[in-house]
Parts: C-alpha cells; structure tokens; sequence
C-alpha cells in the first residue's frame, strides 16, 4: 500500500510501482468497503491466480527433488506462506463479490448498467439466484395472497423497496492518492480533496473518483 | 460461501495486520540464503551480516525460527514516540504517525520484542498515544455532518475502530437532512 503521508523520516518506504498484489489487496479493500459492487478485475486476478499456480508448481517440483537442502525446504515454506497469503485475499475478493451479488441478485438481473461491473460467472449466477429467490416467494408466499399484493415491485411510501439495492448515500471513509479537485459535497460547497486526505463521506460523493482510481477506501 | 455477516461491515484487525505485513522491513540475517522469486517480487540474496530488505511476514517467519534480526522502523522507539505523546497530549490535532503504524507495532512487538530496545516502555507509551488518541476521536464525533468529515493523519487501525458508529450516526444525519436535498442528489444519479 502506497502509505505516502507523514514526513519521509517516519516512512523510508520509497515510493514504488504498486504490484500486482498490492492492487489486489487495494481493491479487496476497495470492495469491503463500498456499499455498490465495483467493476470485477478480472484481468488482475488472472494474472495473479497464473503466478499462484507456477509458484505453486515450482514448489511441487522442488519437493519430488530428494536431493533438496534444508535451505532450499525453508525458502519452499516461504513461498507457500506467500501462495496461502495471496489464496486468501483471493478468495476474500471473490466472496466479497459473492455476497454482493446475491444481495442485489433482483436488481442486478433488472440493470443492464451494472452487467459490465460483473464477470460472466457472476451475472450468470445472479441471475439465476434472483430467479429462484422470485420462484421461492412465489411458491411459499406470494401466491397466497390476493393479486394486487402478489408482486415483488410495489413501492410502498415510507417503506424500504423489495427489491435490496445498494445504499449509494452510506458514508464511507476515503484516502485521496492523488489531489481531486472540484468534489461537491451534499451541503452544496466543492472542495479539493488534497492527496492523502482521508475523509468520512457519503459514496456517492466519491463514486466517479473511485472509478478512477483517484482514491481509494479505508 | 458468500461473506460471513460479521466481516460484511469491516474489516477485522487481523486483516489489516495482513495488509501491514505486506510493507518492507530491514532485517539482519542470521542465515544465508539464494534470492527467491514470490509473488510480490524477489527478495534476497541473504549474506549475514549484510542487512536485507523484505516484507514484515517474511521477517516474522525468519524471526520466529531464530534466522534474523529486525531491525525496527525509525519510529519505534522510546524516544520518537514519547515526543509523539507529548505532541499528542498538547496539540488539538492528531500528530503525523505511519498509516499502519498499529499493526506494525503489534506484530513487531510480538514476535520480535529482543529486538526492540526497552519494548515494554514502547508498549506503554503506545498504549498512552492510542487513549489520547481515542479521546479525539470521540470528540470528533461532534464535528460530524451529514456532508463530510476530514480526518487528519487518523490511522488505519483508528478508522476500522471509529467505523461502525461514525458511519450509522453519518446515515442518520444523512436521512435527516434528506427531504430538502432530493433535488441535488438527482443530478448525482
């Protein structure tokens, strides 16, 4: 994690490339914390699971190896700690992502904008949830009531929607990678998010920023 | 398979610890050993005595069978951080500490405290700059609007902390003030 506030005598970290890990571990982040489900990285994760599984690979190799040092046995342990580490974060993400998208099964399957946020396997199954969920409160409830109360869209004043969506106006606290000038907050004023600022706000205030990777959620 | 319910609001600390750890350390080997490849890049070779860079669970590992040293981060020692407590107890503000610097703390002081000079006083005097820190944090709290809330050199370990009731008190501020609001909330959506 690019931790770049606080004077450079508290934090000799240089300033480096972020790895392919680190950006996972800035969108798990990013993911745990954002009420909406975020655009899958589909194409980081590949990239990280191919690294997985060479590493993994390798270790087998060195291990069918009788001839292998005990040295050689410590650096294996080491790489498998880093395989499970990154395993971890891995399954947390996708989880993550599980938990999203049966939540909003109903309101994924009716929102077309939100299809290219999801990968292929996940739209498929929340489509698929959403049906099931529809047929199992047809089947046990919704059919036994009189018609104009059978249906799973009405809206009905000062009561929550059926239908889950996500809380776009949950606040959420926010760290600025780089200066975002021009952010307007709900009480009318703009202000500029200054790089390493972390604010409490509300998501939809920073939504387009975080799709830009300008900021990222703590 | 989904999220289990109590990980679905935050993040736990043994998470954050996870992320910490992630940050380089200098370590002094007490073995040697060939540079490896890891997903996160290569690190070594490791010539003792020559000290050696890589990341905190790296080292812990090492530590733990007795096959380094840490070398502590600048700040964590008696002497950095009773200036930090003296600022923190005399200014209004939080004082500029590293983003992690809770979990770093911890993990170090677990597994690698023979390499901390006089860590029981670094314990104390960590644990007085977190319940300084804290007694901001609550005050805080009464700064909170419904549009946004700056916070200054608050950590990582702190915001996980402050979460659950910064965010449930920020939604309801929110929704108090959300009838005369509806008209520009539509241009966000």
């Amino acid at each position: 994690m690019p931790d770049d506030f606080g004077g450079p005598n508290i934090l000799p970290q240089e300033v480096a490339e972020e790895t392919a890990f680190q950006q996972l571990i800035r969108h798990w982040m990013n993911e745990r914390h954002s009420p909406d489900i975020l655009p899958g990285q589909e194409l980081l994760l590949g990239r990280i699971l191919d690294h997985v599984r060479k590493q993994s690979d390798d270790v087998q190799l060195l291990r069918a190896d009788p001839d292998s040092s005990e040295d050689e046995h410590f650096r294996i342990m080491l790489v498998q700690t880093e395989v499970e580490r990154v395993k971890f974060v891995v399954r947390s993400y996708v989880r993550t992502r599980l938990h999203k998208v049966e939540k909003y099964a109903r309101w994924i399957a009716k929102t077309p904008e939100v299809h290219e946020r999801l990968s292929k396997a996940e739209l498929d199954h929340a489509k698929r949830y959403a049906r099931l969920l529809e047929y199992h409160f047809t089947q046990s409830v919704l059919q036994s009531l009189p018609p104009d109360q059978q249906s799973l869209e009405e809206e009905t004043a000062f009561m929550p929607p059926m239908t889950p969506e996500p809380d776009k106006l949950r606040p959420v606290f926010v760290h600025a990678l780089r200066d975002c000038p021009h952010v307007q907050l709900p009480d009318g004023s703009t202000i500029t998010m200054e790089k390493g600022r972390i604010s409490l706000t509300p998501y939809y205030v920073i939504e387009h920023l975080l799709a830009r990777g300008e900021v990222e959620l703590v | 398979m989904a999220l289990p319910p109590s990980l679905r609001t935050t993040a736990t600390p043994a998470e954050l610890e996870l992320i910490a750890s992630e940050q380089l350390v200098e370590i002094v080997p007490l073995v040697a050993m060939e540079r490896t490849a890891f997903i996160s890049g290569a690190y070594g070779p490791l010539r003792p005595p020559t000290k050696c860079k890589m990341p905190i669970w790296m080292a812990t590992n090492l530590k733990l069978k007795k096959k380094c040293h840490i070398v502590p981060p600048d700040w964590l020692n008696v002497e950095y951080l009773q200036e930090r407590l003296a600022r923190e107890t005399s200014e209004p503000e939080f004082s500029e500490l590293p983003f992690r610097f809770a979990e770093v703390a911890k993990v170090l002081l677990d597994v690698a405290s023979d390499d901390i000079s006089s860590p029981d006083k670094v314990r104390s005097l960590l644990q007085d700059i977190r319940e300084a820190r804290q007694a901001k944090s609550r005050e805080g709290l009464s700064k909170l609007d419904h549009s946004e809330l700056s916070l200054p050199n608050l950590c990582s370990m702190e915001i996980n902390e402050i979460r659950p009731f910064f965010v449930r008190s920020m939604s309801i501020l929110t929704q108090l003030v959300r009838e005369p609001e509806t008209r520009q909330m539509d241009q966000f959506e």
